[in-house]
């Protein structure tokens, strides 16, 4: 067996897995944990086009699921247009707001970056907490939205059983990650990567940095709030402090260190990781001693950064490298 | 015809003058050397040729139009393209990653960038290294891969600062031939040079500036026997190389 | 006319203190270009450090001034020798060390949920000898715990400010701020300068905590309320200045307290915000900033 076609025959696998995993999975609270978990690596990955390839760090991403959120589920309360449409309007509107924050941070050093988006999205999250309704548009405030049941319907983005949200949000990662594997294969692949290693010299190549950087944060950011209109009607209940909180922009952007910032699979390498470790901490740690997990999660973010600053998708590549030049070598 | 035409530039930082209402041109095709001591004001002239900033006064064009208000990326896509004086390499990514990141200024086939790119290494001997992270390379080898990363954006006009700093004898012998065939394939040549054996083996015409201003210009020989030049600069410097 | 008065003196006593909190986090900024997320960590480490040494021993808060920021000094020392350094070493190629602001965030999330693990949720507070104590001026009431704030902030703001000029240890950290590689040529050992600057900040994260603990409350997660702030201040006077987060402090001092008196308490949060991103837009280096320093 070649070495491309072991590769072919473990991703055809990994696909067939995912696809079926429905079937073999019973209790809807594990599909629940695996949908977070693509939801998760799908909302990493979006941020990855900015936050990896174009290496700057956006800590404020939260703020794009929540217009996500908003947007699609107001046009469905007030004027009955369906999810999928607002996912779409919500997609747009939050890379107008995407470009409108790069635009002048782009030209600062990376630690204002950061402290500006996470400054903006709590901005906003505070402006929406303080407001109750904006004429006849109701936000409830710090109390959020309850999108009421209408029963199952494509059209209404609203199914009784957790399979077709499984397959929703399975698609949407497929479809992500493929775009950035498309990219970081592409002439903005390379002038991302470029502008965000040595910015004056990609400049003197030709490349206008802050124009691609604009790209790629407006391209994230539509693509992260598609992912907030998900959750909103997978949850069917959002409020601000969940949906547009510091603690979901920063575990984003924990899961992308950690699985490796600026890789195709370092978001959903993180998420493998992360998710289930969070998940499971906290349902089984969180009763004995409150705080643990969060604890062992930063341990683990500190030892990460100190012995594999890359993230662990390096080693774990390495790792089947070996094992694969093995295989090839013996099988054949 | 003159591919650029330097007239009258002044540059100030805050209070220092970096170049004072200095005037030059470089014929197409030629190559040109400016040189001059530390500080007198080399790099900021190529930064403000190159579009890093804008000069205080005074007007440069290129191919016969004003430059004011563009930028770096905007000159190359004209055909100007420039080395950094401290290389500066993707230093994580592999070397023929590094050149294709020029090469798609000319197109956005990544086959086609990997192709050209591909043909620029082979140019400059470094085809055997495509696959090293540049990190990794000797200085000669960046220093080349610097110039290869310029010229993978298919200039007219070639801004080298200093690419022989640091090269052994016969690693400056391959860059004098390397730069002599860029000429050969048309490009116009501006330099920045310390080491006057190259300075001399390479140049058609010198200019040399001290404390921001003009002090000679013209054939090196000539402008090795300047008095003035002697003084300022050459002195002990061209003694030892 | 009376309340707008009193609401100007409380606004100014308390941006001063907000400008302590800021001060380690704008400091650590300026000689390592870092952004410390775990600056408001420090600070409940800070006042929970207070809170016990005044709850057990019973002193005067002025003497928990003597006492808790030379411990905090080198719980940030170490803290910066063994976590962080080691992060900045290797990435030492890398122009902008956004690897180590992670690291920093890895600290919040494990001191935070030690001090949760260790102490629980609830809101504590202490009475010491100046808790609630008040006087008034004509007609202002001055509250005694925010005026000895107010003086202990702009005692240390000057007490910093003189350090890192007069002090040959000031100017070492002067120098590695302003170029690492130089300084290091110039024989400054730049790690150690790190660590002596991050104890600093630490240190000056320690005065803060004994600042508030006399009329607020600590809890595991009462970093986080001061943090977001501090950020706001530092990014308003100018991320590095010392003077600017004095600046930036009061300035959200006054927006604060003049402000609610017209409105609710989160629509002043939501403006504290609106005025940062106009600072943002029209003058990004800040109100006192280096523009070398975006």
């Amino acid at each position: 067996m070649s070495r491309k076609q072991l590769d072919m025959t473990l991703l055809a696998l990994a696909g067939l897995i995912s696809f079926g995993l429905p079937l073999l999975i019973e209790s809807p609270t594990y599909l629940q944990i695996l949908i977070l978990l693509f939801f998760y690596a799908y909302l990493t990955t979006s941020w990855n086009l900015v936050g990896g390839f174009a290496g700057v760090l956006p800590l404020g991403h939260a703020v794009f699921v929540g217009i996500g959120a908003y947007t699609s589920t107001i046009l469905a309360l007030q004027f009955n247009l369906s999810p999928w449409f607002g996912m779409l309007v919500g997609g747009m509107v939050a890379a107008l707001v995407g470009v409108a924050i790069g635009k002048p941070t782009f030209r600062m050093r990376g630690a204002y970056f950061a402290l500006c988006t996470i400054a903006f999205s709590e901005g906003v999250r505070v402006m929406i907490e303080n407001i109750d309704s904006l004429g006849p548009i109701k936000f409830n405030g710090p109390r959020g939205l309850l999108i009421p049941l209408k029963g199952e319907s494509f059209w209404n983005y609203q199914f009784m059983h957790k399979e077709p949200y499984y397959y929703i949000i399975l698609t949407m990662l497929v479809l992500v990650l493929a775009l950035t594997w498309f990219i970081s294969r592409s002439k903005m692949g390379y002038y991302l990567a470029a502008g965000g290693d040595e910015p004056d010299a990609a400049q003197a190549l030709g490349v206008d940095v802050a124009k691609y950087k604009l790209i790629a944060l407006g391209l994230s950011s539509f693509l992260t709030a598609l992912a907030g209109t998900f959750y909103a009607q997978l949850m069917l209940y959002f409020y601000p402090k969940g949906i547009l909180g510091l603690d979901l922009s920063f575990e984003i952007a924990f899961i992308a260190l950690i699985g490796g910032r600026g890789m195709i699979a370092g978001p959903l390498i993180g998420a493998l990781v992360l998710r289930p470790l969070n998940e499971f901490t906290r349902i089984y740690l969180s009763n004995q001693l409150p705080g643990l997990h969060l604890v062992i999660f930063g341990l683990i973010l500190i030892l990460v950064m100190l012995f594999q600053p890359k993230g662990l998708t390096l080693p774990l590549t390495r790792l089947y490298d070996r094992l694969a030049s093995k295989i090839t070598t013996t099988g054949a | 015809m003159n591919i650029l035409e330097i007239s009258e530039v002044t540059k100030n930082f805050g209070g220092l003058t970096a170049l004072n209402d200095v005037d030059m041109h470089i014929a197409k095709g030629e190559i040109l050397a400016l040189i001059g001591p530390n500080g007198a004001g080399k790099s900021t002239m190529f930064d403000c040729v190159a579009g890093v900033y804008p000069p205080s006064s005074g007007t440069i064009r290129f191919k016969g139009k004003s430059i004011a208000g563009l930028k770096p990326w905007d000159l190359c896509r004209l055909g100007l393209a420039r080395t950094f004086q401290i290389v500066k390499p993707f230093a994580a990514r592999t070397v023929l990653y590094n050149v294709m990141v020029g090469a798609f200024l000319r197109t956005s086939s990544t086959d086609k960038a990997r192709d050209k790119a591909l043909s620029v290494l082979e140019t400059l001997r470094l085809d055997h290294r495509k696959d090293m992270l540049a990190g990794t390379l000797t200085i000669a080898d960046r220093k080349r891969l610097e110039i290869a990363k310029a010229l993978a954006t298919e200039p007219e006009l070639l801004l080298l600062d200093e690419v022989m700093a640091g090269l052994r004898p016969t690693e400056m012998d391959d860059m004098i031939a390397i730069i002599r065939q860029l000429r050969g394939n048309g490009i116009t040549v501006f330099i920045i040079e310390h080491i006057m054996r190259a300075v001399m083996a390479l140049s058609d015409r010198v200019v040399v500036i001290h404390f921001g201003e003009k002090i000679a210009e013209g054939a090196p020989e000539d402008v090795t026997r300047d008095e003035n030049v002697i003084k300022a600069y050459l002195g002990s410097d061209y003694a030892t190389s | 006319m009376n309340t707008l008065l009193q609401a100007v003196v409380d606004g100014i006593m308390m941006g001063a203190i907000y400008g302590l909190t800021a001060l380690g986090l704008t400091l650590i900024f300026g000689v390592m270009k870092v952004v410390n997320f775990a600056h408001g960590s420090l600070l409940m480490v800070g006042m929970f450090a207070a809170y016990w040494f005044i709850k057990l021993t019973g002193i005067h808060p002025y003497l928990a001034l003597v006492v808790v920021p030379p411990v905090l000094f080198f719980f940030g020392y170490f803290m910066q020798d063994i976590v962080i350094k080691p992060v900045f070493k290797a990435e030492r190629e890398v122009r902008e060390p956004l690897t180590v602001i992670i690291v920093t965030t890895g600290v919040w999330y494990v001191l935070d949920n030690l001090a949760l693990m260790l102490f629980g949720a609830e809101y504590r507070t202490v009475r010491t000898a100046i808790t609630g104590i008040s006087f008034s001026l004509d007609s202002i009431i001055v509250s005694l715990p925010k005026l000895s704030g107010f003086v202990v902030s702009v005692g240390t703001a000057v007490g910093l400010w003189c350090f890192m000029r007069k002090t040959r240890i000031g100017r070492a950290l002067q120098a590695t701020s302003l170029d690492r590689e130089t300084a290091n040529l110039m024989g400054v050992n730049q790690y150690r300068i790190y660590n002596i600057a991050f104890g600093i900040g630490t240190a000056v994260a320690g005065v803060a905590g004994c600042v508030i603990i006399p009329f607020y409350y600590v809890y595991p997660s009462v970093g986080v309320v001061f943090d977001i702030r501090a950020f706001i201040i530092v990014v308003l006077g100018g991320l590095g200045s010392i003077r600017g987060a004095m600046l930036g402090g009061i300035v959200i001092g006054l927006v604060e307290s003049v402000f609610s008196q017209f409105m609710t308490s989160t629509w002043t949060e939501a403006i504290i915000y609106a005025i940062f991103l106009t600072i943002l837009f029209v003058k990004p280096s800040g109100l006192l900033g280096n523009k070398l320093d975006w």
